[in-house]
C-alpha cells in the first residue's frame, strides 16, 4: 500500500471516531487499536519517529497499547520535519511562536479534512450546544489572511465557516495589524440582535486588552451568548489567571460565567480540549475534557511513566487525529487527572536556573 | 584613604593564600560540597582544580583595574560553580577596603571557607537579604537577570550595581584539532557537571556533517571514559526532566549518543538545540567560521567563552566580549577580571 493510501485509510479510521461522537454511537474500534496502527505507520514514514523508537528500545511489531509508544517532544517540531508525506503535499503548515533561538515549531498537514471535522464537532459540542446553525460570531484574533500560519486562527476560521452567520471579515475579526479594534467590536456588539445568542472567540491576551479598553464599562452580549478563551499557558498570557479572567470577562460582556469556556490546544496537535461548563451541568470550571479520539495522560517528567491518579505530571497527549505527524506528543504543560477530565496547571518550570547556568526553557523559549 | 595599586594587588594575593589553605584542607569540605552542589566527591575534586590559587602579576593588575573603586562592596553570590566565590571576592577586595559577602544559601561552603581562611576583619560574611541594610556603596551581584533586576530595584539611590549574568560556553573544533580534542572538551563539560557559565553546551565542528558525527562519537567516548573517573552527580528533578526531553527530541531530530551520565546530540541541519546542564552537548557542523557565526547568532549575547584549537577561527566568530581559551582550559581563565566580560554596571 502506498503511503498516501495508508494515510487515507488511517484518516478514515480517525474520522469514524468523530462521526460516532457526532451521532452518539459507540466508538468504531478501541483507542489502542488505532494508536498502534498510527505508531507503526509513523515509524515507517517519519524517520525521526523510527529513530526515537529505536533509541527507546520499542519494538513496534509487538506493540499492543498506545502507552507503550514513545511520545514526540514538542521541541522536536522545532528541530526536524514531523510529517509522513512528501513536503510538496502539505496543504497547510502551522507554526509555533518564535523563540530566543529563532526556531519555530512547524506542524505540516496534508489532509485538513480530519482537522476540520474533529475541531468543529467537539468545539460545537462544548461551546455551542443548543445554538442554531447560523450564530453571530465575533473573533478577537487576526483573520486567516493576517495570520495564515496560526493553528488557532485556522480553527477559529473553521468555526466561523461551519456555524457562523454570513458576515464580512471586517465584521467578524477584530484584531487587525496586531491591534484590537475596540470601537469596531463595541459597535458590532451593540448591533447584535438581543434575541440571538452570539459566540466570541478570543485569546486570553486579547481579552485582557479588551477589558483594559473597556475600563470597567460593559459591552453586553445577547442573553445565552458564549465566550471561548484560549492561550492562557503560552508566552505572556501564562501570567493571566484563567478563573480571574473568566469572571472579569463574564461581567464585562454580561455572560453567564459557565458560558465563558477555556479551550486548550497546541500547534503540534489536531484535536483540542475544552472546559465543559457550557455543555454539561455537572462540569466544573478549570476541568478540561477530551474528545473520544484524544486523551491526556499525566506522566512523570523523569521516566515518562503515567503518574498515580490525582498526581501532577506533564501532559503526554495521544491524538488519533494526528495521523500524518505524531500521534503521541510530549508537552511541557503540567496536568492532573480529576473527576470528569484534567486540570491544566501551567508550564513545567524545567531545570531551575541555578547560578549562572541557563535554564533550558529560557534557551528554547515557549511554544 | 585610597589604596595603591600594589596594596590592592597584595590584598588579592592574601586571598589567594587563603585559597591555597582551603585547597590544602579541601578534604574537610567534600561532604558539604557534595551535599550542596550535587556533585560526586570526584566531581568536587575536579572542580577544585579550577580554584585559583596562584596568579600572574600582570593578570592581577588587570583584575584590579577592572574592579573599580569603592569604599565598601557587598557581594551577592549565586550557587552552581562552587569555586566561583574566589574570583568574586577577589574583585570586590580589589575594589574596596571593606567587603561583605552574602553566600548563596544553597551553596555557602566555599565562600565561608575562604572568608574564614582569610581571617581579615575587613572581609566578612553577611547574611543580610536586604541589600539596603548593608550600607555598601557598590554591589556585585551574580545570578539570573531576575536576580540582578531585583537587587537593582532594592538598592539605595546612587549605589553602583555590577551584574554578572547567566551565560554559556561554546567549543569550536577545526580540521586541525589535535586527536585529544574530544577528551579535552569532555573535561570542560564534566567540570561542575556543566552548570557554569563557562561550561560548553554546544560544539561546532568546522567541516561537514560526517566530520561532526565523528567528533560527536569521540566526545561520547571521552565523556564515557571520564565518567568512570569522575561520575556525574545527581541532577535536580528539573534537570532530569529536561534531560529526558532533550534526549528524546535529539533522538527524533538527529542522532544521540547516550551514556549513563551524559549525552551528545547531533542534528544535521542548522538548528540550535542546547541541552540542559548535566553533561549534555549538542554538536553542529559548519563549513566555515562565518557559518558558525551565523549559527550562534541567536545566542551570541549569552556566550561567555569560546574554546578552540584555533584562536583565529575562534576570533572569527565575532564575539568580542567572549573569553578565548584552549580546549580543556575553559574552566580556568586567568584571574584578570570577571569571568563574564559582559558585566553590566548600573547606578541605582
Amino acid at each position: 500500500m502506498s503511503a498516501r493510501a495508508e494515510s487515507d485509510a488511517l484518516h478514515a479510521r480517525a474520522l469514524a471516531f468523530v462521526e460516532a461522537f457526532e451521532r452518539g454511537r459507540p466508538m468504531p474500534e478501541t483507542f489502542d487499536a488505532l494508536s498502534v496502527a498510527l505508531a507503526r505507520f509513523q515509524a515507517r514514514r517519519v524517520g525521526g519517529y523510527a529513530r526515537l523508537c529505536a533509541a527507546r528500545g520499542v519494538d513496534l511489531a509487538t506493540l499492543r497499547t498506545a502507552a507503550d509508544a514513545p511520545a514526540v517532544p514538542t521541541d522536536a517540531f522545532k528541530m526536524a520535519s514531523v510529517f509522513a508525506f512528501d513536503r510538496t503535499l502539505a496543504t497547510a503548515t502551522f507554526l509555533t511562536s518564535g523563540t530566543t533561538l529563532g526556531a519555530r515549531g512547524a506542524h505540516a498537514m496534508r489532509e485538513l479534512g480530519t482537522y476540520d471535522r474533529a475541531a468543529v464537532a467537539f468545539g460545537r459540542a462544548m461551546l455551542a450546544p443548543g445554538l442554531g446553525p447560523s450564530v453571530p460570531m465575533l473573533v478577537i484574533a487576526p483573520s486567516p489572511d493576517e495570520a495564515p500560519d496560526s493553528s488557532l486562527t485556522y480553527m477559529s476560521a473553521r468555526f466561523v465557516r461551519s456555524w457562523a452567520e454570513a458576515r464580512p471579515a471586517t465584521a467578524t475579526y477584530f484584531v487587525r495589524d496586531g491591534a484590537l479594534d475596540v470601537a469596531g467590536l463595541r459597535a458590532r456588539i451593540a448591533g447584535l440582535d438581543p434575541a440571538r445568542p452570539a459566540i466570541v472567540l478570543a485569546t486570553s491576551f486579547a481579552l485582557v486588552h479588551l477589558l483594559e479598553a473597556l475600563d470597567g464599562a460593559t459591552a453586553a452580549l445577547p442573553a445565552g451568548s458564549r465566550v471561548m478563551q484560549t492561550g492562557g499557558f503560552k508566552g505572556r498570557s501564562r501570567e493571566v489567571d484563567a478563573s480571574e479572567l473568566r469572571g472579569a470577562v463574564a461581567a464585562a460582556l454580561a455572560v453567564d460565567p459557565r458560558r465563558v469556556v477555556s479551550e486548550y490546544g497546541m500547534t503540534e496537535l489536531t484535536s483540542q480540549f475544552w472546559e465543559a461548563t457550557a455543555a454539561r451541568p455537572e462540569a466544573l470550571p478549570g476541568v478540561y475534557v477530551e474528545p473520544p479520539w484524544a486523551r491526556v495522560v499525566p506522566v512523570d517528567p523523569e521516566d515518562l511513566q503515567p503518574v498515580s491518579p490525582g498526581e501532577i505530571g506533564i501532559a503526554r497527549i495521544e491524538d488519533l487525529a494526528n495521523v500524518d505527524s505524531a500521534f503521541a506528543v510530549l508537552t511541557q504543560d503540567r496536568v492532573r487527572r480529576v473527576t470528569g477530565g484534567f486540570q491544566l496547571l501551567g508550564r513545567a518550570a524545567g531545570a531551575p536556573a541555578r547560578g549562572c547556568s541557563i535554564a533550558l526553557d529560557e534557551m528554547l523559549g515557549g511554544d | 584613604m585610597t589604596r595603591s595599586l600594589a596594596a590592592r594587588v597584595a590584598d588579592v594575593r592574601r586571598l589567594l593564600g587563603a585559597a591555597r589553605r582551603v585547597h590544602a584542607d579541601r578534604g574537610a569540605l567534600v561532604a558539604g560540597l557534595c551535599s550542596s552542589t550535587g556533585l560526586t566527591p570526584e566531581g568536587v575534586e575536579l572542580g577544585f582544580e579550577s580554584l585559583e590559587r596562584e596568579a600572574d602579576g600582570d593578570d592581577l593588575e588587570r583584575l584590579v583595574e577592572a574592579a573599580g573603586v569603592a569604599r565598601h562592596v557587598h557581594v551577592v553570590l549565586s550557587a552552581n560553580v562552587f569555586v566561583a566565590p574566589l574570583r568574586a571576592i577577589a574583585l570586590a577586595r580589589a575594589a574596596a577596603e571593606r567587603v561583605t559577602v552574602r553566600a548563596s544559601p544553597r551553596d555557602p561552603v566555599l565562600a565561608r571557607a575562604l572568608v574564614d581562611a582569610l581571617s581579615d576583619p575587613d572581609v566578612t560574611l553577611c547574611d543580610e537579604r536586604d541589600v539596603r541594610a548593608t550600607g555598601a556603596e557598590a554591589i556585585h551581584v551574580y545570578g539570573r537577570d531576575e536576580t540582578l533586576a531585583e537587587v537593582r530595584a532594592r538598592a539605595r539611590p546612587g549605589v553602583v550595581v555590577v551584574g554578572h549574568r547567566a551565560g554559556l560556553g561554546v567549543a569550536l573544533v577545526t580540521a586541525r584539532a589535535p586527536g585529544d580534542s574530544a577528551a579535552r572538551l569532555a573535561l570542560d563539560v564534566a567540570a561542575f557537571d556543566q552548570r557554569g557559565c563557562l561550561s560548553p553546551r554546544v560544539a561546532i565542528v568546522l567541516g561537514d556533517v560526517a566530520r561532526a558525527r565523528t567528533f560527536a562519537a569521540e566526545l561520547h567516548e571521552a565523556l564515557a571514559d571520564l565518567s568512570l573517573r569522575v561520575p556525574r552527580g545527581r541532577l535536580s528533578p528539573g534537570e532530569a526532566a529536561d534531560a529526558v526531553r532533550w534526549r528524546d527530541a535529539l533522538a527524533f531530530a538527529g542522532q544521540i549518543w547516550e551514556g549513563a551520565g551524559h549525552a551528545v546530540g547531533l542534528i544535521a541541519g542548522e538548528t540550535l538545540a542546547l541541552g540542559p546542564s548535566g553533561r549534555h552537548v549538542q554538536v553542529l557542523a559548519a563549513p566555515e567560521p562565518a557559518r558558525a557565526r551565523r549559527l550562534l547568532g541567536p545566542i551570541s549575547h549569552q556566550i561567555v567563552t569560546v574554546a578552540s584549537d584555533d584562536s583565529a577561527a575562534a576570533a572569527a566568530l565575532g564575539l568580542p566580549h567572549a573569553r578565548l581559551s584552549a580546549l580543556g582550559r575553559m574552566q580556568r581563565p586567568p584571574l584578570d577580571g570577571p569571568v563574564d566580560r559582559r558585566a553590566a554596571v548600573a547606578v541605582a
